[in-house]
Protein backbone atom coordinates (compact mmCIF):
# COMPACT_ATOMS: atom_id res chain seq x y z
CA UNK A 1 0.00 0.00 0.00
CA UNK A 2 3.05 2.55 0.12
CA UNK A 3 3.47 2.05 -3.65
CA UNK A 4 3.92 5.55 -5.22
CA UNK A 5 1.13 4.40 -7.34
CA UNK A 6 -1.39 4.07 -4.46
CA UNK A 7 -0.81 7.19 -2.45
CA UNK A 8 -3.21 9.25 -4.01
CA UNK A 9 -5.78 7.20 -5.86
CA UNK A 10 -7.46 7.87 -9.23
CA UNK A 11 -8.77 5.65 -12.19
CA UNK A 12 -9.02 5.96 -15.62
CA UNK A 13 -10.18 4.32 -18.44
CA UNK A 14 -10.60 4.85 -22.49
CA UNK A 15 -13.09 2.82 -25.08
CA UNK A 16 -12.99 2.15 -28.68
CA UNK A 17 -16.68 2.62 -30.56
CA UNK A 18 -17.78 2.97 -34.22
CA UNK A 19 -15.95 6.09 -35.59
CA UNK A 20 -15.82 7.03 -31.77
CA UNK A 21 -13.66 6.67 -28.88
CA UNK A 22 -14.28 7.80 -25.34
CA UNK A 23 -11.76 8.51 -22.23
CA UNK A 24 -12.80 8.64 -18.75
CA UNK A 25 -11.36 9.44 -15.47
CA UNK A 26 -12.58 10.16 -11.55
CA UNK A 27 -11.97 13.33 -9.81
CA UNK A 28 -10.67 12.24 -6.35
CA UNK A 29 -7.39 13.08 -4.92
CA UNK A 30 -6.21 11.84 -1.79
CA UNK A 31 -3.56 11.55 0.59
CA UNK A 32 -3.78 7.53 1.69
CA UNK A 33 -7.36 7.52 3.33
CA UNK A 34 -7.87 10.97 3.26
CA UNK A 35 -9.29 12.83 0.09
CA UNK A 36 -7.93 16.27 0.02
CA UNK A 37 -9.73 17.37 -3.39
CA UNK A 38 -12.72 16.22 -5.67
CA UNK A 39 -12.31 18.75 -8.40
CA UNK A 40 -8.43 16.98 -9.76
CA UNK A 41 -9.21 15.96 -13.24
CA UNK A 42 -6.85 13.13 -15.02
CA UNK A 43 -7.36 14.50 -18.54
CA UNK A 44 -5.38 16.63 -21.02
CA UNK A 45 -5.77 17.59 -24.16
CA UNK A 46 -3.26 17.99 -26.64
CA UNK A 47 -5.10 18.66 -29.93
CA UNK A 48 -8.57 19.01 -31.30
CA UNK A 49 -9.41 15.07 -31.13
CA UNK A 50 -6.60 13.55 -29.05
CA UNK A 51 -6.65 13.40 -25.25
CA UNK A 52 -4.09 11.96 -22.80
CA UNK A 53 -5.43 10.64 -19.34
CA UNK A 54 -2.54 10.27 -16.53
CA UNK A 55 -3.17 8.43 -12.82
CA UNK A 56 -0.74 7.42 -10.08
CA UNK A 57 1.63 9.74 -8.18
CA UNK A 58 -0.28 13.25 -8.64
CA UNK A 59 2.84 15.13 -8.45
CA UNK A 60 3.89 13.16 -11.31
CA UNK A 61 0.65 13.48 -13.21
CA UNK A 62 0.96 17.56 -12.87
CA UNK A 63 4.63 17.49 -13.77
CA UNK A 64 4.08 14.63 -17.29
CA UNK A 65 1.35 16.56 -18.14
CA UNK A 66 3.14 19.64 -17.87
CA UNK A 67 6.06 18.16 -19.87
CA UNK A 68 3.98 16.74 -22.39
CA UNK A 69 1.77 20.43 -23.03
CA UNK A 70 5.23 22.20 -23.74
CA UNK A 71 6.64 18.63 -26.06
CA UNK A 72 3.32 18.92 -28.08
CA UNK A 73 3.15 22.85 -28.11
CA UNK A 74 6.61 22.26 -29.44
CA UNK A 75 5.77 19.77 -32.13
CA UNK A 76 2.84 22.09 -33.20
CA UNK A 77 4.82 25.31 -33.95
CA UNK A 78 7.97 22.74 -35.70
CA UNK A 79 5.28 20.75 -37.75
CA UNK A 80 2.35 23.86 -38.20
CA UNK A 81 -0.11 20.93 -37.42
CA UNK A 82 -1.79 18.84 -34.88
CA UNK A 83 -0.67 15.92 -33.30
CA UNK A 84 -1.92 12.45 -34.01
CA UNK A 85 -2.53 10.37 -31.20
CA UNK A 86 -0.57 7.39 -33.09
CA UNK A 87 2.55 10.26 -32.45
CA UNK A 88 1.62 11.13 -29.17
CA UNK A 89 1.64 7.83 -28.32
CA UNK A 90 5.08 7.20 -29.44
CA UNK A 91 6.30 10.56 -27.86
CA UNK A 92 4.78 9.39 -24.41
CA UNK A 93 6.83 5.55 -24.73
CA UNK A 94 9.97 7.85 -25.63
CA UNK A 95 9.21 10.22 -23.16
CA UNK A 96 9.28 7.94 -20.48
CA UNK A 97 11.65 5.80 -21.30
CA UNK A 98 14.17 8.60 -20.85
CA UNK A 99 13.54 8.09 -17.20
CA UNK A 100 14.16 4.75 -17.37
CA UNK A 101 16.18 3.90 -14.14
CA UNK A 102 13.99 6.85 -12.47
CA UNK A 103 10.76 7.05 -13.51
CA UNK A 104 7.58 8.74 -13.27
CA UNK A 105 5.03 7.13 -11.47
CA UNK A 106 1.95 7.08 -13.46
CA UNK A 107 0.03 5.04 -16.18
CA UNK A 108 -0.85 7.05 -19.04
CA UNK A 109 -3.76 6.46 -21.25
CA UNK A 110 -3.88 8.11 -24.85
CA UNK A 111 -7.87 8.16 -26.94
CA UNK A 112 -8.11 9.84 -29.88
CA UNK A 113 -9.28 9.64 -33.45
CA UNK A 114 -6.51 10.52 -36.64
CA UNK A 115 -7.22 13.28 -38.02
CA UNK A 116 -6.26 12.28 -41.27
CA UNK A 117 -7.51 8.44 -41.42
CA UNK A 118 -10.60 9.52 -39.21
CA UNK A 119 -9.67 5.65 -37.80
CA UNK A 120 -9.99 6.03 -34.00
CA UNK A 121 -6.97 5.24 -31.71
CA UNK A 122 -6.31 3.84 -28.03
CA UNK A 123 -3.74 2.66 -26.30
CA UNK A 124 -1.96 2.62 -22.88
CA UNK A 125 1.51 2.07 -21.03
CA UNK A 126 3.21 1.45 -18.26
CA UNK A 127 5.28 3.41 -16.24
CA UNK A 128 8.41 3.31 -18.00
CA UNK A 129 6.58 3.56 -22.04
CA UNK A 130 5.98 -0.21 -22.63
CA UNK A 131 2.96 0.37 -25.51
CA UNK A 132 -0.10 -1.79 -25.13
CA UNK A 133 -2.36 -0.98 -28.06
CA UNK A 134 -5.79 -2.00 -27.96
CA UNK A 135 -8.60 -2.92 -29.73
CA UNK A 136 -10.92 -2.52 -27.21
CA UNK A 137 -10.20 -0.74 -23.89
CA UNK A 138 -7.97 0.34 -21.97
CA UNK A 139 -7.26 0.97 -17.99
CA UNK A 140 -5.50 2.49 -15.47
CA UNK A 141 -5.00 3.00 -11.69
CA UNK A 142 -6.05 2.25 -8.58
CA UNK A 143 -9.73 0.70 -9.67
CA UNK A 144 -8.01 -1.07 -12.74
CA UNK A 145 -8.91 -4.34 -11.60
CA UNK A 146 -12.42 -3.44 -11.02
CA UNK A 147 -12.14 -1.55 -14.76
CA UNK A 148 -10.71 -4.95 -16.21
CA UNK A 149 -14.17 -6.56 -14.75
CA UNK A 150 -16.95 -3.93 -15.53
CA UNK A 151 -15.03 -3.08 -18.99
CA UNK A 152 -15.06 -7.11 -19.81
CA UNK A 153 -18.33 -7.12 -19.18
CA UNK A 154 -20.04 -4.16 -20.63
CA UNK A 155 -18.07 -3.62 -23.57
CA UNK A 156 -19.03 -4.97 -26.93
CA UNK A 157 -17.92 -4.04 -30.66
CA UNK A 158 -19.01 -0.90 -32.90
CA UNK A 159 -21.21 1.09 -30.57
CA UNK A 160 -22.21 4.06 -31.23
CA UNK A 161 -21.23 7.33 -29.71
CA UNK A 162 -24.10 7.77 -27.34
CA UNK A 163 -23.99 3.72 -26.74
CA UNK A 164 -20.20 4.39 -25.89
CA UNK A 165 -20.58 6.89 -23.27
CA UNK A 166 -23.54 4.60 -21.35
CA UNK A 167 -20.88 1.79 -21.59
CA UNK A 168 -17.84 3.96 -20.32
CA UNK A 169 -20.03 5.88 -17.73
CA UNK A 170 -21.49 2.76 -16.23
CA UNK A 171 -18.46 0.95 -16.36
CA UNK A 172 -16.63 3.63 -14.77
CA UNK A 173 -19.02 4.34 -11.78
CA UNK A 174 -19.47 0.89 -11.02
CA UNK A 175 -15.56 0.19 -10.66
CA UNK A 176 -14.84 3.23 -8.70
CA UNK A 177 -17.10 2.79 -6.17
CA UNK A 178 -15.57 -0.91 -4.81
CA UNK A 179 -12.21 1.19 -4.85
CA UNK A 180 -11.66 3.25 -1.89
CA UNK A 181 -9.17 5.58 -3.19
CA UNK A 182 -11.00 6.19 -6.50
CA UNK A 183 -14.56 8.22 -7.09
CA UNK A 184 -15.54 11.13 -6.09
CA UNK A 185 -17.51 12.18 -9.56
CA UNK A 186 -16.30 11.97 -13.08
CA UNK A 187 -15.89 13.48 -16.02
CA UNK A 188 -16.21 12.08 -19.77
CA UNK A 189 -15.10 12.86 -23.36
CA UNK A 190 -16.80 11.09 -26.22
CA UNK A 191 -14.69 11.78 -29.40
CA UNK A 192 -16.07 11.63 -33.02
CA UNK A 193 -14.01 12.94 -35.66
CA UNK A 194 -15.02 16.19 -35.87
CA UNK A 195 -16.92 16.71 -33.12
CA UNK A 196 -15.96 16.24 -29.40
CA UNK A 197 -18.61 15.66 -26.07
CA UNK A 198 -17.75 17.04 -22.41
CA UNK A 199 -19.95 15.34 -19.81
CA UNK A 200 -19.48 15.82 -15.67
CA UNK A 201 -21.08 12.47 -13.59
CA UNK A 202 -21.90 13.38 -10.26
CA UNK A 203 -21.51 9.61 -8.79
CA UNK A 204 -21.37 8.59 -5.59
CA UNK A 205 -19.74 11.59 -3.08
CA UNK A 206 -18.16 8.71 -0.65
CA UNK B 1 4.21 -30.76 -1.54
CA UNK B 2 7.24 -28.55 -2.85
CA UNK B 3 5.00 -25.49 -2.16
CA UNK B 4 4.41 -26.45 1.51
CA UNK B 5 8.18 -26.45 2.42
CA UNK B 6 9.78 -23.16 1.97
CA UNK B 7 13.23 -23.77 1.01
CA UNK B 8 15.82 -20.95 1.14
CA UNK B 9 19.56 -20.52 0.42
CA UNK B 10 21.74 -20.67 3.67
CA UNK B 11 23.37 -17.54 2.84
CA UNK B 12 23.07 -14.11 0.76
CA UNK B 13 27.40 -13.68 0.91
CA UNK B 14 29.25 -14.54 -1.80
CA UNK B 15 31.25 -17.69 -1.58
CA UNK B 16 34.55 -19.35 -2.68
CA UNK B 17 35.11 -23.05 -3.38
CA UNK B 18 38.51 -22.77 -1.44
CA UNK B 19 37.56 -20.62 1.52
CA UNK B 20 37.12 -23.22 4.80
CA UNK B 21 34.44 -22.29 7.22
CA UNK B 22 34.95 -22.75 10.52
CA UNK B 23 31.27 -23.91 11.66
CA UNK B 24 28.43 -25.31 10.35
CA UNK B 25 26.34 -22.89 8.04
CA UNK B 26 23.06 -22.26 9.82
CA UNK B 27 19.79 -23.51 8.39
CA UNK B 28 17.07 -21.51 8.83
CA UNK B 29 14.05 -24.04 8.40
CA UNK B 30 10.42 -22.65 8.09
CA UNK B 31 6.78 -23.82 7.26
CA UNK B 32 4.13 -22.13 5.61
CA UNK B 33 0.92 -24.27 6.48
CA UNK B 34 -1.04 -22.14 3.80
CA UNK B 35 -1.40 -22.23 0.03
CA UNK B 36 -3.72 -20.14 -2.14
CA UNK B 37 -5.21 -22.37 -4.84
CA UNK B 38 -6.63 -19.11 -6.65
CA UNK B 39 -9.74 -19.96 -8.52
CA UNK B 40 -13.08 -17.48 -8.01
CA UNK B 41 -16.66 -18.00 -6.60
CA UNK B 42 -20.16 -16.68 -7.36
CA UNK B 43 -23.58 -16.90 -5.51
CA UNK B 44 -27.20 -15.21 -6.70
CA UNK B 45 -30.14 -15.12 -5.06
CA UNK B 46 -33.50 -14.75 -6.88
CA UNK B 47 -37.70 -15.07 -5.71
CA UNK B 48 -37.14 -18.90 -5.66
CA UNK B 49 -34.30 -20.53 -6.38
CA UNK B 50 -30.24 -19.71 -5.40
CA UNK B 51 -27.19 -20.22 -8.14
CA UNK B 52 -23.92 -20.81 -6.02
CA UNK B 53 -21.22 -21.29 -9.43
CA UNK B 54 -17.28 -21.31 -9.39
CA UNK B 55 -14.44 -22.20 -11.62
CA UNK B 56 -12.76 -25.66 -11.29
CA UNK B 57 -9.23 -24.49 -11.88
CA UNK B 58 -7.01 -25.35 -8.79
CA UNK B 59 -3.35 -23.98 -9.20
CA UNK B 60 0.12 -23.43 -6.92
CA UNK B 61 1.51 -20.52 -8.03
CA UNK B 62 2.10 -20.90 -12.18
CA UNK B 63 1.78 -24.20 -12.11
CA UNK B 64 -2.16 -25.72 -12.58
CA UNK B 65 -2.40 -29.12 -10.38
CA UNK B 66 -6.25 -29.47 -11.50
CA UNK B 67 -8.77 -28.56 -14.53
CA UNK B 68 -11.59 -29.96 -12.19
CA UNK B 69 -11.39 -29.70 -8.64
CA UNK B 70 -15.14 -28.69 -7.97
CA UNK B 71 -15.28 -25.52 -4.89
CA UNK B 72 -19.08 -26.17 -4.81
CA UNK B 73 -20.52 -28.65 -2.57
CA UNK B 74 -23.91 -29.93 -1.09
CA UNK B 75 -24.30 -30.48 2.33
CA UNK B 76 -26.61 -32.44 4.55
CA UNK B 77 -27.08 -34.88 1.84
CA UNK B 78 -28.05 -38.81 2.10
CA UNK B 79 -24.71 -40.24 1.22
CA UNK B 80 -21.90 -39.65 -1.39
CA UNK B 81 -23.81 -38.03 -4.19
CA UNK B 82 -25.34 -35.61 -1.98
CA UNK B 83 -29.10 -36.66 -2.76
CA UNK B 84 -31.88 -35.07 -0.90
CA UNK B 85 -29.39 -32.41 0.04
CA UNK B 86 -31.47 -29.15 0.67
CA UNK B 87 -28.14 -26.46 1.34
CA UNK B 88 -24.93 -25.47 -0.77
CA UNK B 89 -21.40 -24.43 0.24
CA UNK B 90 -19.12 -22.96 -1.96
CA UNK B 91 -15.42 -22.38 -0.74
CA UNK B 92 -12.38 -20.85 -2.45
CA UNK B 93 -8.76 -20.08 -1.26
CA UNK B 94 -6.95 -22.71 0.40
CA UNK B 95 -8.57 -25.84 -1.07
CA UNK B 96 -7.01 -28.22 1.79
CA UNK B 97 -9.20 -26.01 4.66
CA UNK B 98 -12.22 -25.57 2.31
CA UNK B 99 -12.33 -29.46 1.88
CA UNK B 100 -12.11 -30.08 5.56
CA UNK B 101 -14.72 -27.23 6.29
CA UNK B 102 -17.31 -28.18 3.80
CA UNK B 103 -16.97 -32.51 5.69
CA UNK B 104 -17.18 -30.21 8.97
CA UNK B 105 -20.26 -28.63 8.47
CA UNK B 106 -21.17 -31.96 6.08
CA UNK B 107 -21.40 -33.49 9.48
CA UNK B 108 -23.05 -31.44 11.51
CA UNK B 109 -26.19 -30.89 9.28
CA UNK B 110 -26.35 -35.06 9.41
CA UNK B 111 -25.69 -35.11 12.73
CA UNK B 112 -28.62 -32.36 13.16
CA UNK B 113 -30.96 -34.50 11.64
CA UNK B 114 -30.57 -37.19 13.19
CA UNK B 115 -30.97 -35.57 16.87
CA UNK B 116 -33.27 -33.56 15.75
CA UNK B 117 -35.54 -35.89 13.26
CA UNK B 118 -35.93 -32.40 10.89
CA UNK B 119 -33.49 -30.82 8.30
CA UNK B 120 -31.52 -27.96 9.39
CA UNK B 121 -32.66 -24.51 8.29
CA UNK B 122 -30.50 -22.58 6.07
CA UNK B 123 -30.59 -19.59 8.58
CA UNK B 124 -29.13 -22.17 11.46
CA UNK B 125 -26.84 -23.48 9.30
CA UNK B 126 -25.75 -20.30 8.39
CA UNK B 127 -25.02 -19.33 12.06
CA UNK B 128 -23.40 -22.36 12.96
CA UNK B 129 -20.81 -22.30 9.87
CA UNK B 130 -19.88 -18.90 11.43
CA UNK B 131 -19.16 -20.52 14.87
CA UNK B 132 -17.28 -23.50 13.13
CA UNK B 133 -15.30 -20.62 11.72
CA UNK B 134 -14.67 -18.64 14.68
CA UNK B 135 -14.05 -21.43 16.46
CA UNK B 136 -10.14 -21.76 14.85
CA UNK B 137 -10.12 -17.70 15.03
CA UNK B 138 -6.28 -17.66 16.24
CA UNK B 139 -5.32 -20.63 13.09
CA UNK B 140 -8.02 -19.96 10.81
CA UNK B 141 -9.73 -21.95 8.04
CA UNK B 142 -8.21 -19.66 4.99
CA UNK B 143 -11.17 -19.80 2.82
CA UNK B 144 -14.12 -17.21 2.06
CA UNK B 145 -17.25 -19.20 2.00
CA UNK B 146 -20.54 -18.50 0.34
CA UNK B 147 -23.46 -20.72 1.76
CA UNK B 148 -26.68 -21.19 -0.56
CA UNK B 149 -30.46 -22.50 0.08
CA UNK B 150 -33.79 -21.72 0.60
CA UNK B 151 -35.78 -19.39 3.51
CA UNK B 152 -38.23 -20.91 5.41
CA UNK B 153 -40.48 -18.53 2.95
CA UNK B 154 -38.96 -20.40 0.13
CA UNK B 155 -37.15 -17.55 -1.25
CA UNK B 156 -33.26 -17.64 -2.51
CA UNK B 157 -31.53 -16.83 0.66
CA UNK B 158 -27.21 -16.24 0.27
CA UNK B 159 -24.69 -15.72 3.17
CA UNK B 160 -20.90 -14.57 2.83
CA UNK B 161 -18.49 -15.46 5.20
CA UNK B 162 -14.70 -13.99 5.98
CA UNK B 163 -12.06 -16.73 6.95
CA UNK B 164 -12.72 -15.89 10.62
CA UNK B 165 -17.46 -16.24 10.37
CA UNK B 166 -18.31 -12.83 9.91
CA UNK B 167 -21.42 -12.90 7.80
CA UNK B 168 -24.10 -11.51 6.29
CA UNK B 169 -27.02 -12.33 4.43
CA UNK B 170 -26.70 -11.12 1.21
CA UNK B 171 -28.17 -10.95 -2.69
CA UNK B 172 -24.98 -11.54 -4.57
CA UNK B 173 -21.39 -12.02 -3.89
CA UNK B 174 -18.07 -12.94 -5.51
CA UNK B 175 -15.36 -14.35 -3.82
CA UNK B 176 -11.82 -15.41 -4.59
CA UNK B 177 -8.96 -14.39 -6.38
CA UNK B 178 -11.23 -12.46 -9.68
CA UNK B 179 -13.79 -11.11 -6.75
CA UNK B 180 -12.57 -7.43 -7.79
CA UNK B 181 -13.15 -8.21 -11.22
CA UNK B 182 -16.57 -9.87 -10.80
CA UNK B 183 -17.98 -7.68 -7.85
CA UNK B 184 -18.65 -4.41 -9.81
CA UNK B 185 -20.24 -6.31 -12.81
CA UNK B 186 -22.70 -7.43 -10.32
CA UNK B 187 -23.57 -4.24 -8.43
CA UNK B 188 -23.99 -3.28 -12.12
CA UNK B 189 -26.20 -5.38 -13.60
CA UNK B 190 -27.69 -7.42 -10.25
CA UNK B 191 -28.97 -4.15 -7.96
CA UNK B 192 -28.70 -2.07 -10.46
CA UNK B 193 -26.30 0.59 -9.23
CA UNK B 194 -25.42 3.72 -10.82
CA UNK B 195 -28.81 3.23 -13.11
CA UNK B 196 -31.30 5.34 -13.24
CA UNK B 197 -34.93 5.94 -14.52
CA UNK B 198 -34.24 8.19 -17.98
CA UNK B 199 -36.39 11.27 -17.52
CA UNK B 200 -38.02 10.26 -13.90
CA UNK B 201 -36.87 13.78 -12.81
CA UNK B 202 -33.53 16.15 -12.51
CA UNK B 203 -30.93 16.27 -9.67
CA UNK B 204 -31.51 14.22 -6.88
CA UNK B 205 -35.05 13.80 -8.28
CA UNK B 206 -33.58 11.68 -10.65
CA UNK B 207 -35.30 8.25 -9.31
CA UNK B 208 -32.97 5.13 -9.09
CA UNK B 209 -33.63 2.32 -10.84
CA UNK B 210 -35.12 -0.49 -8.16
CA UNK B 211 -33.44 -3.83 -7.94
CA UNK B 212 -35.66 -6.66 -7.60
CA UNK B 213 -35.30 -10.61 -7.87
CA UNK B 214 -34.40 -11.70 -11.18
CA UNK B 215 -35.50 -14.51 -13.54
CA UNK B 216 -33.65 -17.55 -13.19
CA UNK B 217 -32.62 -17.58 -16.78
CA UNK B 218 -31.14 -13.91 -16.57
CA UNK B 219 -29.17 -14.72 -13.55
CA UNK B 220 -27.75 -17.81 -15.02
CA UNK B 221 -26.73 -15.84 -18.30
CA UNK B 222 -25.08 -13.27 -15.59
CA UNK B 223 -23.22 -15.75 -14.01
CA UNK B 224 -21.78 -16.97 -17.51
CA UNK B 225 -21.14 -13.53 -18.49
CA UNK B 226 -19.31 -12.51 -15.24
CA UNK B 227 -17.37 -15.84 -14.95
CA UNK B 228 -16.04 -15.53 -18.73
CA UNK B 229 -15.12 -12.16 -18.47
CA UNK B 230 -13.00 -13.32 -15.27
CA UNK B 231 -11.26 -15.96 -17.14
CA UNK B 232 -10.33 -13.41 -19.81
CA UNK B 233 -8.70 -11.29 -17.29
CA UNK B 234 -7.23 -13.27 -14.36
CA UNK B 235 -4.50 -16.03 -15.50
CA UNK B 236 -5.81 -18.19 -11.81
CA UNK B 237 -9.51 -18.83 -13.42
CA UNK B 238 -10.84 -21.20 -16.16
CA UNK B 239 -10.96 -24.49 -17.49
CA UNK B 240 -14.71 -25.79 -16.50
CA UNK B 241 -17.64 -23.71 -14.71
CA UNK B 242 -19.68 -25.44 -12.22
CA UNK B 243 -22.84 -24.17 -11.68
CA UNK B 244 -25.58 -25.59 -8.82
CA UNK B 245 -28.92 -24.14 -8.62
CA UNK B 246 -31.05 -25.08 -5.55
CA UNK B 247 -34.91 -25.06 -6.13
CA UNK B 248 -38.05 -25.93 -3.88
CA UNK B 249 -37.91 -29.16 -6.48
CA UNK B 250 -33.87 -29.85 -5.07
CA UNK B 251 -30.45 -29.01 -6.72
CA UNK B 252 -29.61 -29.00 -10.01
CA UNK B 253 -25.86 -28.92 -11.12
CA UNK B 254 -24.50 -27.60 -14.59
CA UNK B 255 -20.86 -28.01 -15.92
CA UNK B 256 -19.72 -26.04 -19.06
CA UNK B 257 -16.31 -25.40 -20.04
CA UNK B 258 -14.12 -22.14 -19.93
CA UNK B 259 -10.93 -21.33 -21.67
CA UNK B 260 -7.83 -23.72 -20.73
CA UNK B 261 -5.68 -20.85 -21.45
Amino acid sequence: MSSPFDINGGACVAMVGKDCVAIACDLRLGMQALTVSNNFPKLFNFGPSTFLGLTGLATDVSTVSDLFRYKVNMYRLREERNIAPQTLANLVSSSLYEKRFGPFFVSPVVAGVNYTTGKPFICGFDSIGCIDFAKDFIVSGTASEQLFGTCEGLWEPDMSPDDLFETISQALLSAVDRDALSGWGAQVYIIEKDKVTKRLLKGRQD
Amino acid sequence: MTSLVNQQPHSEAIGYSFSQSTHAPNKQHSFYPYTDNGGSTLGITGADFAILAGDTRSVAGYNINSRYAPKVFKIGGDDETGEGAHILLSVVGFAADGHALKERLDAVVKMYKYQHGKPMSVRACAQRLSTILYQKRFFPYYVHAILAGLDEEGTGALYSYDPVGSYEREQCRAAGSAASLIMPFLDNQVNFKNQYIPGSGEGHALEPKKAGPLPRSTVEQLVRDAFTSAVERHIEVGDGLQMMVITANGIEEIYTPLKQD
